[in-house]
């Protein structure tokens, strides 16, 4: 597409991202959810809207290809495992 | 002979299209034993957490970490589509005055007009998964979806991946609600938008078949496309 002069934006869930970079895509919004559900959860309007914005933003600010911008978690909260192997 | 225990192997890749076959748990397969084992376990903890803290969140992230861990590349293997070239369009005219258009490879398309994979009306997703081996070999089909078409006459079918999101809200891979709300930061809507199965040949799907989407999509004098691959 980018070739026949058309830009293109791409959202990829997180598992994905590798694909994306080799692909050398130029404008990607990377989104913290599971394979099959690019913009999250159904009826989440207010995160699908957040997503397409970013990706439209791409358009934008980006400079050149495999710009990629990774969404962070919808509540913002990081959570590592607890789990410790062993040791409990 | 008395049938004898599954191992765990057997157990952890009977997720991807086998016994117990579900697409959001296929990548167990990907996972060596000792993973997938470190997995469960792990999964069971966060169980326990998230009833203490009620915070479900925390399962979900731990299913999002083995699944981003069980799709990374391996060390060492072959990766068959990496292109050095990374080519890179600019839009010709203002976003506000550009139509934007939506290809997608979640295997969407409007309830009237099923493309009835290898002649079967009313493929079910059942049979869809049953027959992936099939879709992986076949020439990817485009499906025309107008994009006023109403959000509700959209129907799923990908043997490829977990429609139940998709199923319930088309948006979660088919933002064609979100598009609309953008008209106005955007100048317009492309008249047609596109989905395909993207559990597809991949080799047609460059060689053969993007040859001529790429001048459909420049013929519909489409100025700025968003893909969303599933």
């Amino acid at each position: 597409m980018e070739h026949a002069g058309i830009p293109t934006l791409s959202i990829y869930v997180k598992a994905f991202r590798h694909v994306a970079e080799e692909m050398g895509l130029s404008r990607v919004v990377v989104t913290p959810y599971l394979m099959g559900r690019p913009l999250g959860p159904p009826g989440d309007v207010l995160g699908q809207r957040a997503i397409v914005d970013t990706a439209l933003d791409l358009l934008e600010t980006a400079d050149g290809p495999r710009t990629i911008v990774e969404m962070p978690a919808r509540d913002g909260n990081e959570r590592p495992s607890l789990h410790k192997r062993g040791r409990y | 002979m008395a049938e004898s225990e599954p191992t765990f192997k057997e157990f952890k890749d009977s997720f991807a299209y086998g016994s117990r076959s579900d697409l959001s748990f296929k990548f167990l397969k990907n996972l060596g034993s000792d993973e997938a084992a470190d997995f469960f376990q792990e999964l069971l903890w966060e169980i326990g957490e998230a009833q203490d803290g009620g915070d479900l969140g925390r399962v979900l992230d731990s299913v999002l970490r083995w699944q981003v861990k069980a799709y990374a590349p391996r060390t060492g293997a072959k990766r068959r589509w990496v292109y050095k070239d990374a080519p890179f369009a600019r839009l010709a005219k203002p976003l506000a005055e550009s139509r934007l258009g939506l290809l997608t490879s979640s295997g969407h398309f409007v309830s009237d007009d099923d493309p009835e994979p290898f002649g079967v009306a009313g493929m079910t997703q059942g049979e869809a998964e049953a027959r992936i081996d099939e879709f992986l070999r076949a020439m990817p089909y485009l499906s025309v979806i107008p994009s006023e078409t109403a959000t509700e006459l959209l129907r799923v079918r990908h043997g490829g991946y977990d429609v139940r999101s998709v199923a319930r809200d088309p948006n979660v891979a088919f933002p064609v609600d979100r598009l609309r709300e953008a008209v106005g930061r955007v100048g317009g809507l492309a008249s047609d938008f596109y989905s395909f199965v993207g559990a597809t040949a991949q080799g047609r799907l460059r060689n053969e078949a993007l040859p001529d989407w790429v001048r459909r999509i420049r013929d519909a004098g489409i100025d700025v496309l968003l893909l969303v691959p599933v």
